[in-house]
């Protein structure tokens, strides 16, 4: 059984979560620094998410084709449900296949140790 | 060791003197009718190309061009030129012939040949292949990139500037040939750059944070063929078994760091080559004691065990004078070298102004393999080490 049960709920759930990153003082001042324009295209539900930090607001969209991303990431909800919760390894997820980038990987592993408080964040979240 | 590892090297490794123009039958079995040979153009005028071309007419294969027309550092527009050549001529399998570039454009090429699409839009990054390629020997000409079993290859996107890299492990070669033949007429300070490079893959891939007990048991050995064979194969240009150990020796280490990966001093390494025409062997013969000093202090027991296979009598019982040998001995080695065949060993010998270290420290701590170092690379103590490298 998959950990969210439709489109929607991964919506409110993981978009609700990447709403409050982007306004967090020190997470989204240094992803708002980064300038990058990520779309996160989600499987089982299908839904993609992309945070454009180019932009001052960080604006998140969902299923949107317009905006043009610098990086994708390919996944399961499930294992960016298990990302977020800390129990996943970026570096082997994709040496395992279960994460797919397009674009320069650098640009995402940079950002790695700032979001490292987010796991937290996100289990208090979804308490 | 990290807490998950997996090892897998799907590429059929063959080693032989003339290998290179006795594999026809394993083309056969791969089922390969209409084989395209890439190479490049010295290589195409070396007088190289046309008996491995011959001997595989000679078994009922046919062979698509050779297609040449490979720079340097390989590009989206020769990848493309060479895709659009294959499918054009039905091209059902590949034979890549030549040094890292080779390699690396045959790779991306049958990306192209294979599945379609736009390489940099649709596949520059990790995992994003959709199926496996068709099959593709690869046969080295320099005992030092590795690119004949790795899931790996580097492309250039000249308008952009920027080094585009592909990783997936439909990418590994199917068959690596390794004939130490081919290597009989390679210049002594391209011998001598390009081991340098499989000699730094071995100790990065052994000191990384994603090594693994059965890369470490690839890593090591490769350093104890290299202590062997590396000075001689620089020094004594008609000693094959000493260029065949290299050989060997650049295989292993890339199996190695294809599962582990490298660190700090091809981090250094590739933000120096975007402002340098050196090879890129030259820039790690330059950087690797340099790396190893600035890994030091996390890296003790690793390079207490590579001074063991580095030194013919290691009498020192303490682990961290053993560590500082390792480095010591690697010194001695570089200026070995630079005597022989005049490999520089200051970055300011290879066009690097010191205003841009700066620089370079900052896109070192971005690059990829920054991430698997074993010690944060952090960007003022990396000044410090190229200032010393300088
Ligand atoms: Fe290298």
């Amino acid at each position: 059984m998959p950990h969210f049960k439709s489109s929607e709920e991964l919506k409110k759930i993981l978009g609700g979560f990447f709403n409050i990153l982007v306004s967090d003082e020190k997470i989204g001042t240094k992803l708002k620094e980064s300038k990058l324009i990520i779309k996160f295209n989600y499987r089982h539900p299908d839904l993609s998410i992309t945070v454009n930090c180019a932009l001052p607001n960080a604006p998140i969209t969902y299923n949107d084709s317009e905006t043009k991303p610098e990086v994708e990431m390919f996944m399961d909800a499930d294992t960016a449900h298990k990302f977020w919760l800390g129990e996943v390894n970026l570096v082997m997820a994709i040496a395992r296949r279960q994460m797919a980038v397009k674009g320069p990987i650098p640009r995402i592993l940079k950002l790695l140790p700032v979001i490292k408080p987010a796991y937290k964040m996100y289990k208090s979240y979804l308490a | 060791m990290p807490d998950f590892w997996q090892f897998s090297s799907p590429t059929k490794v063959m080693f032989g003197k003339g290998l290179s123009i006795d594999f026809a039958v394993e083309l056969e079995a791969l089922g390969i009718t209409s084989a395209l040979l890439i190479s490049d153009a010295n290589l195409g005028k070396s007088g190289l190309l046309k008996p491995v071309a011959d001997s595989i007419r000679e078994n009922g294969i046919k062979v698509i061009g050779p297609f040449t027309d490979v720079p340097a550092n390989s590009s989206l527009s020769a990848v493309k030129a060479c895709a659009d050549f294959a499918v054009k001529n039905n091209a059902d399998g590949i034979i890549a012939l030549g040094g890292g570039s080779v390699l690396d454009t045959a790779k991306a090429a049958n990306i192209l040949i294979s599945h379609g699409g736009d390489l940099a839009k649709d596949y520059s990054g990790a995992q994003t292949i959709p199926g496996p390629l068709k099959p593709l020997i690869a046969i080295p000409t320099t005992a030092g990139t590795g690119s004949e079993v790795t899931q790996a290859a580097v492309i250039l996107d000249t308008e952009r500037g920027t080094k585009l890299s592909f990783y997936d492990q439909y990418l590994h070669p199917s068959i690596a040939i390794l004939d130490p033949l081919l290597l009989k007429d390679i210049p002594p300070s391209l011998m001598a750059a390009t081991g340098w490079d499989a000699f730094t893959h071995a100790i990065e891939a052994y000191t990384s944070l994603q090594s693994n007990p059965f890369s470490d048991e690839l890593a090591l050995p490769a350093v104890r063929l290299i202590k062997e064979a590396f000075i001689p194969a620089v020094t004594e240009p008609k000693n094959l078994d000493a260029k065949g150990q290299m050989l060997l020796a650049a295989t292993l280490a890339g199996i190695a760091f294809d599962q582990a990966m490298v660190g700090v001093v091809h981090a250094m390494a590739h933000a120096c080559g975007g402002l340098s025409r050196a090879h890129h062997g030259t820039l790690n013969f330059i950087l690797l004691p340099h790396g190893m000093e600035y890994n030091m202090p996390v890296a003790l027991e690793k390079y207490a065990t590579l001074a063991k296979v580095l030194h013919v009598n290691p009498k020192l019982k303490k682990k961290k004078k053993l560590a500082h040998l390792s480095v010591k001995v690697i010194r001695k080695w570089q200026k070995k070298l630079h005597k022989v065949c005049n490999l520089p060993l200051k970055l300011r010998d290879v066009g690097i102004a010191r205003d841009n270290l700066g620089l370079i420290a900052k896109k070192a701590c971005e690059d990829g393999t920054s991430f698997y170092n074993p010690r944060e690379v952090e960007e003022t103590e990396i000044l410090k080490t190229l200032e010393r490298a300088w």
